[in-house]
């Protein structure tokens, strides 16, 4: 019975794949413009974190504009906190065999990405389809890997972040550049720092900054995952960050839960330092005054980590055409030229300005930054690469056992 | 009008009574116990390759889990109790008859309306070590800065969850308590004092006794809410441990998909302990 039962199953998912598996390949087969003429008129989901106005003001009404005045198309944005919700409804939804899904795209990077590709929910090989994929230089290292997974044409890149922290001058003229700098900063100045416990995101990834600066440096960490250099560094990391938790917001016996917490504890006057892991928020944050107009963000001289986000589409969207002409639209120098300027949203490229219109290269040329934020080009001096899930994971997990507990 | 056509309750009312009960429990069936048949499948690892215990070999031998089932259980029982003791006597105190008795009602039933993570959200305003006490306090000179306030919010006794619970079922507690003294009425007092009973031993040796059902029930409710909840806990309560359902919660989210069986074995944890309790204080009511 149990293993009907799992044959079932099983048949009823290779169905379903073979399903959408056909939709996908008889796109590919198309030229661009059939693709536009059969994604005319119909809508595209995009499942997406909704934490900021501004972001989220850019896809309902730029994007979700320009689709519906020039292909018909109705932009659906459905405000995630947690991406992994979406690829939760993907894997349920293809372990029940459902060819049509309710996503057609998610805003992705890292773990989750991971996730997707790991268990063959992202649909592939169709990135050379789209014209402005041309802008962008699919060779660049950070590029074709995120957060150490190869990209292979499975997601299409959006925006570049680079982690970074911040400082209101008139509070804390002096803060610390480099992590041995914090560490001292924090012991002399007590309970005036702390970090989000992991699994939150930026909190993690603050996490990784202690470790990379233990092991010596990102190169001493590339490439697959070595368990003994993990025990060794992480034995060193948990020392000092347990050494550490007296001289934290209360004592260290309690963590921020969300990044969230923390820029409200930071707007609250609770802590002195703020980190984000993209800049261009403490320049929102500022317009919206939430932050002072005395706040900067900035580097580390050791160099903050780095990593680009992208758009995938799930292998079973329902709607993949119009998620293509999405897509491609997200790309367009225009597009990317108005998310990078700073009232917009502030965000950083990944296409190469060069490779478009006069227009939008003179645009590229022409931004102005809020001053509160880092420049794309200072902070790209010293950054980064990001670690591989497997370390990025086994930090988390330590810490929620050595340290957070 | 009335008689000369069938109304809606005969109509419902006709056949067999599991025949009228049956869209209703057919609701519950698919939406309720479906969902709880899935969760438990996934928690045996169903959907992931094969049946396996190890989902809850693994959540059952994590202290982490064990320190957040004792986390909760702290929460759901300090709530449960205070929002009991406040809610009844609140609503011995608002069942006389006194001038503006109908405001003090309507001010005491107002926040059933309010969405629980309006309500936490108001708590983190309020007791925050930046809130509005603790600003009153600095403005006063009671206090250097934020640190110098108690940290009744993200502490480690949970005050702020269950202030927030407390606040919030104290009036569904009383409303309960009110409805039910209605039904009983003055009659059952009225005699144990004609009897020679003193007022107070008339309430605690007949209304008391006569409210019990109704108070364990409206008790279970909360009790199980506060101990499954998870919004209020994840925006007031402490990094380590976490609430329960702030744990499963923590798992199901995790990109690593493995981690899914045991945020399903958590889930179903949380159910499995919270209806023993509940079974156990029916049974103890009898």
């Amino acid at each position: 019975m149990k293993r009907m039962m799992a044959g079932l199953g099983g048949a009823l998912i290779l169905a379903g794949g073979l399903a959408h598996a056909q939709e996908g390949d008889a796109l590919l087969d198309m030229s661009w413009d059939e693709i536009v003429e059969t994604a005319r008129g119909g809508e595209v989901n995009v499942f997406m974190w909704g934490g900021a106005d501004n972001i989220n003001a850019y896809v309902s009404d730029y994007i979700g504009g320009q689709l519906e005045d020039d292909y018909d198309i109705t932009l659906n944005r459905v405000p995630l906190t947690d991406t992994a919700e979406a690829v939760n409804i993907v894997l349920g939804e293809v372990e029940a065999g459902a060819a049509e899904g309710a996503v057609d795209m998610i805003w992705i990077n890292g773990e989750n990405f991971r996730t997707m590709k790991q268990g063959d929910l992202a649909w592939c090989g169709y990135v050379d389809k789209l014209p402005n994929a041309d802008l962008v230089n699919f060779d660049n290292p950070a590029i074709a890997n995120d957060f150490g997974t190869p990209v292979e044409g499975c997601e299409v890149p959006w925006s570049r972040v680079q982690f970074a922290f911040a400082n209101d001058t008139a509070r804390t003229p002096e803060p610390p550049r480099s992590i041995p700098e914090l560490i001292d900063w924090a012991e002399a100045n007590p309970g005036r720092f702390t970090y989000p416990a992991p699994p939150d995101f930026t909190g993690a990834a603050f996490v990784r900054h202690v470790f990379t600066h233990v092991a010596g440096g990102a190169d001493a960490l590339i490439g697959p995952f070595d368990q003994a250099k993990f025990d060794e560094v992480a034995e060193e990391t948990w020392e000092i960050l347990n050494d550490l938790e007296p001289h934290l917001w209360r004592e260290g016996r309690t963590y921020p839960t969300s990044i969230t917490q923390l820029q409200q504890m930071f707007a609250n006057q609770e802590v002195d330092l703020f980190f984000t892991y993209d800049p261009a928020e403490v320049g929102t944050a500022v317009a919206n005054g939430i932050f002072p107009e005395t706040m900067q963000s900035y580097g580390l001289s050791d160099g903050t980590l780095a990593n680009t986000n992208y758009m995938v589409i799930p292998v079973n969207a329902a709607n993949k055409a119009a998620a293509l002409v999405t897509q491609n639209l997200l790309l367009s120098g225009e597009a990317q030229l108005e998310k990078a300027q700073p009232e917009v949203w502030g965000a950083a490229t990944v296409i190469e300005p060069d490779r478009a219109s006069k227009e939008v290269q003179a645009g590229f040329a022409a931004l102005e930054r809020h001053p509160s934020v880092v420049s794309i080009e200072e902070l790209g001096q010293a950054a980064l690469p990001e670690l591989t899930p497997d370390w990025t994971s086994k930090i988390e997990d330590g810490w929620i056992e050595n340290v957070g507990n | 009008m009335a008689g000369s056509r069938t109304s809606a309750t005969e109509v419902i009312g006709r056949g067999h009574p599991w025949l009228s009960l049956a869209p209703a429990l057919g609701v519950i069936a698919v939406l309720f116990g479906g969902g709880l048949v899935l969760g438990l499948a996934g928690s045996f690892g169903m959907g992931r390759g094969g049946w396996t215990f190890e989902p809850w070999l693994a959540v059952l031998s994590e202290g982490r889990v064990w320190r957040a089932l004792g986390l909760s259980l702290w929460i759901a029982f300090a709530s449960t109790a205070l929002a009991c003791g406040l809610g009844l006597g609140a609503a011995l105190l608002l069942r006389r008859r006194f001038p503006g008795q109908g405001l003090a009602r309507l001010l005491f039933q107002i926040n059933l309306t309010i969405p629980h993570a309006v309500g936490a959200l108001g708590i983190l305003w309020l007791l925050s070590q930046s809130g509005f006490l603790a600003r009153l306090a600095g403005g006063a000179g009671l206090i250097d800065g934020p640190a110098g306030f108690p940290a009744l919010t993200q502490d480690r006794h949970a005050i702020g969850i269950i202030a927030h619970y407390v606040w919030k079922e104290v009036p569904f507690i009383g409303l309960i308590l009110l409805a039910n003294m209605q039904s009983i009425g003055d009659d059952p007092e009225a005699a144990a004092r004609s009897l020679g009973a003193s007022p107070f031993a008339a309430m605690r040796l007949v209304l008391l006794p006569l409210l019990r059902p109704a108070l364990i029930r409206a008790g279970a409710i909360v009790f199980a809410f506060s101990f499954g909840a998870w919004e209020v806990p994840v925006l007031l309560g402490q990094s380590a441990p976490p609430a329960l359902p702030v744990l499963a919660w923590q798992r199901f989210t995790d990109p690593d998909l493995a981690a899914r069986p045991e945020a399903m074995a958590i889930a179903m944890l949380i159910a499995l302990v919270s209806a023993l309790l509940i079974r156990a204080a029916f049974a103890g009511r009898s």
